[in-house]
Formats: structure tokens, C-alpha cells, sequence
């Protein structure tokens, strides 16, 4: 009788144990999570300028994810931090949330000139950093990062192809040949402006094209009229611009008040990313105008996707006006950041932890030099391929990324450029009856 | 290189270039003109000032685009909302730091800027918002055109000149205000309530600052940080006039405003403020009490 009594205790107490292993391993399952850290300026001129869309899709896409129970066990723990449109704000948010947040890794930024400096730092700590935004070559050129990746565009593609366009239609649609169209070229002067517009100047002096002015200023300068006049006096057929906000709409205004004028104007993504802005500053005189960016995931044909893709297209698109009902014209900025999270989250991620073994800046890496997308595998239509060694003097580029051109008409977005995508035979030139164009 | 300079010289865009530094001028002598009353009255420095610009921009934007108010209306409403912010700035904190130490005076008004700053952000967000009115522009010839914004804004600056001139020079309180700007102990002791004349300079600072707001509300996008782009800009023009000297500040604007459209012409666009800030320094070496102050 004693001895099963004993035996009966010896079994109960040895249920508890077990119960109490079930309960912690449980428990440890729960609780396993990546952290993130997120860095957006959701303060400061560039928030308006697009870093608060930007964020806002990074945002979504985690919320996706979470929603649809992580990935690989793994819950996101995001850390939003803000970089108030400062580069050195970046980098203390960035340091801070990796030293004392002890984030696996961080995610976002908007600004080339925040870029350029953090990502240098969060290799030189041995910190995985995933780019949606930033386009400078600069971040990553000639650096030879390690853990620094970017499936975004980088600025010399977007100066190259609005060239590349202007190539192929100005003889077609403008009757001048592409070596005597005269092209101004202008630029906000930090790293973001001064890398796209070297793609616009080196693909324009390659084909022959007649640069009549190419220059730089400040993003934040107050006046820009003298500007306006050196390009009245230059009479460029062409204006190449890149720009944030408020400097473009300032532009735009100023070159309205005095009488610049143009066949086409080609903007290069940030302010000219936030459609409604521009038809808001300048009225209708906004429309034809020409956007380089990557392209808006809501104007991609969801044939040319993978299976499953548009649906998270619709789901961004539905979060998106639930978080801003105002919105008329749909950004592409939103799109851009989440779907360069979701190929983090669906790519990297679940590689570094099924066949590297974990969440370390190591596993990570290693996950990302495997990513393998074929053109139509993410949200924004491109693929990606990272370089190996070697191969290219930008590690970290996503080599298969191409921005497009997009032209605006009437508060709508189509696709201008590459032909197969053109969902618009593009305006050009100008149409007589706007405030822009040659009379 | 010798030859696209003097083509430029001579080019008729040389001479859009001086009158756009002239307008480019009005704007900044109008923004100049109330920091440099209170300054030259109370002798503190509201390095804040251009915030309660940015303030009276959203006044007008939200009256007129939200409310459906007619813009002159507006603009009239901007310029009280101002005033009384002017009014309060004095009343609830520059009063109690008179006999404070100057650099005590700045922290306060540079804490208040940051107030501003972050009070508009959390309560407008970070939008950038447009007017959507545009004034268009005079056609001097088929290549010349002036903004008929600014035109309107050089003209302000100068009526304001004008009248702020006379009311000092011929009104009893004008009067009143420029004594207490030369001796303030004495005026004092001269039965003086200076508190009243304090908060009076103070409101009328505050107006001239909603002035400058609907003007620049039609040139620029309002948003939390516009004061960052005007703000050093303005006390540099003060500074280099003579801080309280108002027909210099008035001066040193156009000054600094040719000095930046020519610079920018002939060279790239940065260098006009190079430039300008280059002269800026010179000028300090050579003259520190003010391109235009008289000598005491």
C-alpha cells in the first residue's frame, strides 16, 4: 500500500514537472520574437515629403505579418523610433535602439543623408539593416558593406532611365533629336539629389545630350528665383528635377510666377512621389507632370504577379485609406515601403531561421545573399538578387530593382515608361492651355 | 568662362534677377520689421518669431480653406490671432523676465519656439498645406514676369514702414514707446506704466508677424518647420541693420536680398547665400553695432 501511495505521489509530482516544462517551453514558444528596430522621420520636413507614407507601409506590412502569426514562430516586435529629419538624430535613434533597446536588426529610412552616415555605422556594429527607401548610390557604393542590404532602387537608376525615356521619344514625340535636346538638370545638393542627378548628367553626356545647366541647392532654401531666371535664360527643352518637400512646390510655384517654361518636366520621386500635394500647390498645372519612382503597386496589372500578391496589394491599399480617409490619389510611397518589407519578411527571414538557424546579424546576411525573386515576385513587380563578393562595387543592391516612369493626368498615375508596362502613351509635349508649357 | 559672364551681365534676365532681389527683399524686411520693434522697445529677442508666423499662416489656411472664409478676412483674423499670441508671449512670459539676464531671455524665447514647434505639430500634424490661391504675375515683356505676390509684400513692408514711422514720430503712444526705448528707468520713475506700453509693442509685433503670414501663406506650403527656413534669416537681417533700428533693418533686407539673387545668378544658387553670409560677417568685423545704426 505505502509503496503506491509512493508511486502515486512519484507520478503526480512527476505530471507537475512535466506540466510546469510544457507550460515554460510554451511560454518560451510565445515569446519568441524578432525585434525591429524602425526608423522613419514622422517629424520635420521630410515627414511630409513621404517618410510618413514610407512608414506607414512598413507599418502595415509588420501588422500583415503579425496578423498572420509572424513568421516561423517568430513574432515582430517593432521599435518605431523618429529621425525628425536629421541625420544626426538618425544615427542616435539607430545606436540607441541597437545598444540599449538591443534590437536584432533595423528597418526603414527615408533620407540618403540619413542613410549614408547609419548604414556605416550599423555594419561597423555588426547590425543587420534592412533599406526600403533610401536611393543614394552613395550608401552603398564603393563601401563594400557587410550587413547593409537594399531592395530598393538606387538614384543612379532613377537619372539613367528618365534619360533612357528621353532617348526613345524625343525625336518621336518632341521632333528634336535626342543630341540637341537641351536638358537642364536640378537637384536638392545632399546625397539623395546630387547620386540621381549624376545618373541624369553621366547617361546624358554618354548619349550626346546638350546640358544647358545642372545645379544644386538647398533643400530648405527659402528663395529659389534666381534659379527659375538662370533656367529661363538657358531655355531648356527638358527640366530634370529632384527634389523633397517644400522644395519642389516652391519650384513649381516660383517657375509659375515667372514664366518658366518647358516641353516636359521630370521629377524623381520624394515630393514628386506625393501626387496629391502637387495638384494641391500648383492646381491643374500639375498634370503631365513625370514621376521617376518605383512603381505605384496599385498600378501594376496583377496578371504579371505571383499568385497571391494582389491580395496583399488590396490589403495595403485598404489599410492605407483606413489610417489617411483623405487620401484622393493613392501614393506610391506606401506601397514602395511595404513591399520592400515584405520581401524581408517573406524572403530573408524565414531562410536565416530554417536554414541558418536564427535571427543574428550572421543568419541574416547569409539568407539575403541566397534571395533569389524573379521579376513579378513582389509587390512592386521587380525582383531581387543581391551581389555576391566581387561582383559589384554596391554589396548589398538589389540588382534586379528598376524604378519606372509614371506620368500624372489629371489627379490619375499611369505608367509612361518602359513600354512594356506603359499603361499611357506618354503626353509629350506639354499641352498648350498649362501654365508651363512653350507657347 | 569670361564670356558666359558678361553674357549674363547683359542678358535682360540680369535685370529680373535685381528685381527679384528687391522683392525677395520686401518679404524679408517685412518679416524683420516686428522683431526689430520689440527689440528695439523691450530689448529682448524673440528668437521665436518666426514661429508665431508659422502660427498665423495655419490661422489663415484653416479660416480660409477649412472655414470658407474669404482670404482679406482671413488674413484679418491671422493678424489679430497673432497679435494676442504677441500679447501673450509678453504677458505670460517675457514680463516676468525683464531684469533677467539676456542669455536667460533667449533660452526662454528659444523654449517657446520649441513650444510652437510641437504644439503646431501635434495639433496640425506634419502635412504640408497649401493655400491653392495664387495671385499670378505682372508680364513686364514676353521674358519678364513678377510675382504678384511679391509685389504686394514689398509694397506692405513699405506702407508698414511708413506707418509704423509716423506713429512713432506723431502719436502720443508713439511717442511714449520711443522714450521708453531710450531711457527705461527714468520713464519709470516719470509715473510711466511701462507694463501697458510692453504688451502694446508686443501686440503690435505680434500683428506685423500675421502680416508677414498671409503674405508668405501664398508663396509656401505652411507646415510645423516653415519657421526654420525664415527664422535665422530674419535675425541676421535685424542684426546686420542694427537690432532695433527698423529703417536699417528695412535696408539690410534688400541688401541681403540682392546680395543672395545676384550671387545666385552668376554663380550656382548656394553661393548667393554664401555670399550674403560672407558679407554678413564683414559686415560684423567692420561695423558690429549695425550696417545702419547711428553712432551713440
Amino acid at each position: 500500500m505505502r509503496s503506491l501511495a509512493v508511486t502515486r505521489r512519484l507520478l503526480v509530482g512527476l505530471a507537475a514537472v512535466f506540466a510546469l516544462f510544457a507550460i515554460t517551453v510554451g511560454a518560451q514558444a510565445a515569446e519568441k520574437k524578432i525585434k525591429i528596430g524602425v526608423i522613419y522621420d514622422y517629424t520635420g520636413p521630410l515627414a511630409g515629403g513621404g517618410s510618413d507614407l514610407q512608414a506607414l507601409g512598413a507599418k502595415i506590412m509588420i501588422d500583415h505579418i503579425n496578423s498572420q502569426g509572424g513568421v516561423e514562430g517568430y513574432m515582430i516586435e517593432p521599435i518605431y523610433a523618429d529621425a525628425q529629419s536629421k541625420p544626426e538624430v538618425a544615427i542616435n535613434e539607430a545606436v540607441r535602439l541597437i545598444e540599449q533597446e538591443k534590437v536584432d536588426m533595423l528597418l526603414g529610412f527615408y533620407s540618403s543623408a540619413q542613410c549614408v552616415p547609419v548604414a556605416a555605422k550599423v555594419d561597423s556594429l555588426k547590425k543587420f539593416m534592412w533599406i526600403t527607401t533610401c536611393i543614394s548610390p552613395a550608401v552603398l557604393k564603393g563601401r563594400n558593406l557587410k550587413y547593409v542590404f537594399r531592395p530598393q532602387v538606387h538614384g543612379a537608376m532613377f537619372g539613367e532611365l528618365s534619360v533612357d525615356f528621353l532617348n526613345s521619344n524625343a525625336q518621336s514625340k518632341l521632333g528634336i533629336a535626342p543630341k540637341k535636346l537641351r536638358v537642364a538638370i536640378i537637384h536638392e545638393d545632399g546625397p539623395y539629389g546630387s547620386g540621381v542627378a549624376g545618373g541624369n548628367a553621366g547617361a546624358a553626356k554618354k548619349l550626346g545630350m546638350n546640358i544647358v545647366l545642372k545645379e544644386g541647392y538647398s533643400a530648405t532654401a527659402p528663395d529659389l528665383s534666381s534659379l527659375v531666371t538662370k533656367l529661363k535664360r538657358k531655355k531648356p527643352d527638358v527640366i530634370l528635377h529632384t527634389g523633397y518637400n517644400p522644395d519642389i512646390t516652391l519650384f513649381l510655384r516660383q517657375a509659375k510666377e515667372q514664366g518658366l517654361r518647358w516641353k516636359a518636366l521630370i521629377g524623381h520621386g520624394a515630393g514628386y512621389g506625393v501626387v496629391d500635394k502637387l495638384f494641391d500647390a500648383i492646381g491643374d498645372d500639375a498634370s503631365h507632370i513625370f514621376n521617376v519612382d518605383p512603381v505605384s503597386i496599385w498600378k501594376l496589372d496583377p496578371k504579371s504577379l505571383a499568385p497571391g500578391l494582389s491580395d496583399i496589394t488590396a490589403k495595403v491599399g485598404a489599410e492605407y485609406m483606413k489610417a489617411k480617409p483623405d487620401t484622393k490619389t493613392k501614393s506610391a510611397h506606401v506601397g514602395m515601403a511595404a513591399s520592400n518589407a515584405l520581401v524581408f519578411f517573406a524572403d530573408v527571414l524565414p531562410r536565416a531561421i530554417k536554414k541558418y538557424g536564427g535571427i543574428d546579424a550572421e543568419s541574416l546576411r547569409k539568407a539575403a545573399l541566397e534571395t533569389d525573386i524573379a521579376p513579378g515576385g513582389t509587390l512592386l513587380g521587380y525582383g531581387v538578387k543581391f551581389p555576391k563578393a566581387g561582383e559589384s562595387d554596391m554589396m548589398g543592391q538589389n540588382m534586379r530593382a528598376s524604378p519606372v516612369v509614371m506620368q500624372y493626368v489629371d489627379r490619375k498615375v499611369y505608367i509612361a515608361w518602359p513600354k512594356v508596362l506603359q499603361t499611357i502613351d506618354p503626353v509629350l509635349p506639354l499641352p498648350k492651355g498649362s501654365a508651363y508649357s512653350k507657347k | 568662362m569670361f564670356a558666359e559672364f558678361t553674357e549674363a551681365l547683359f542678358s535682360i534676365f540680369f535685370i529680373e534677377t535685381l528685381i527679384n532681389g528687391l522683392l525677395l527683399g520686401g518679404v524679408l524686411a517685412l518679416l524683420s520689421l516686428g522683431l526689430n520693434l520689440i527689440f528695439g522697445v523691450i530689448d529682448v529677442v524673440w528668437i521665436c518669431y518666426a514661429e508665431i508666423i508659422m502660427l498665423g499662416m495655419y490661422t489663415i489656411y484653416f479660416l480660409h480653406v477649412d472655414g470658407g472664409m474669404p482670404l482679406i478676412l482671413a488674413a484679418a483674423c491671422g493678424v489679430g490671432v497673432t497679435a494676442l499670441l504677441g500679447w501673450l508671449t509678453h504677458r505670460l512670459v517675457i514680463g516676468y523676465l525683464l531684469q533677467a539676464a539676456p542669455i536667460n531671455q533667449l533660452l526662454a524665447t528659444g523654449g517657446l519656439l520649441f513650444f510652437f514647434q510641437g504644439a503646431a505639430m501635434v495639433a496640425f500634424g506634419i502635412e504640408f498645406r497649401n493655400l491653392g490661391v495664387s495671385l499670378g504675375s505682372l508680364a513686364l515683356s514676353e521674358d519678364i514676369y513678377l510675382s504678384w505676390t511679391r509685389l504686394l509684400s514689398f509694397a506692405i513692408a513699405a506702407g508698414v514702414v511708413v506707418v509704423l514711422y509716423q506713429f512713432l514720430s506723431r502719436s502720443y503712444l508713439g511717442a511714449a514707446i520711443r522714450a521708453i526705448s531710450q531711457d527705461r528707468e527714468i520713464m519709470i520713475l516719470m509715473g510711466v506704466n511701462t507694463k501697458k506700453l510692453y504688451l502694446l509693442t508686443s501686440a503690435i509685433g505680434g500683428g506685423l508677424a500675421g502680416l508677414a503670414a498671409a503674405l508668405l501663406a501664398l508663396q509656401y506650403d505652411v507646415h510645423p518647420f516653415i519657421g526654420l527656413s525664415f527664422g535665422p534669416i530674419t535675425f541676421m537681417v535685424c542684426v546686420m541693420g542694427g537690432l532695433g533700428n527698423m529703417v536699417g533693418g528695412f535696408l539690410a533686407a534688400f541688401v541681403f536680398s540682392e546680395l543672395i539673387t545676384i550671387g545666385g545668378y552668376f554663380a550656382e544658387l548656394e553661393w548667393g547665400y554664401v555670399l550674403a553670409f560672407a558679407f554678413f560677417i564683414f559686415a560684423m568685423f567692420i561695423r558690429p553695432e549695425g550696417l545702419f545704426a547711428r553712432k551713440s
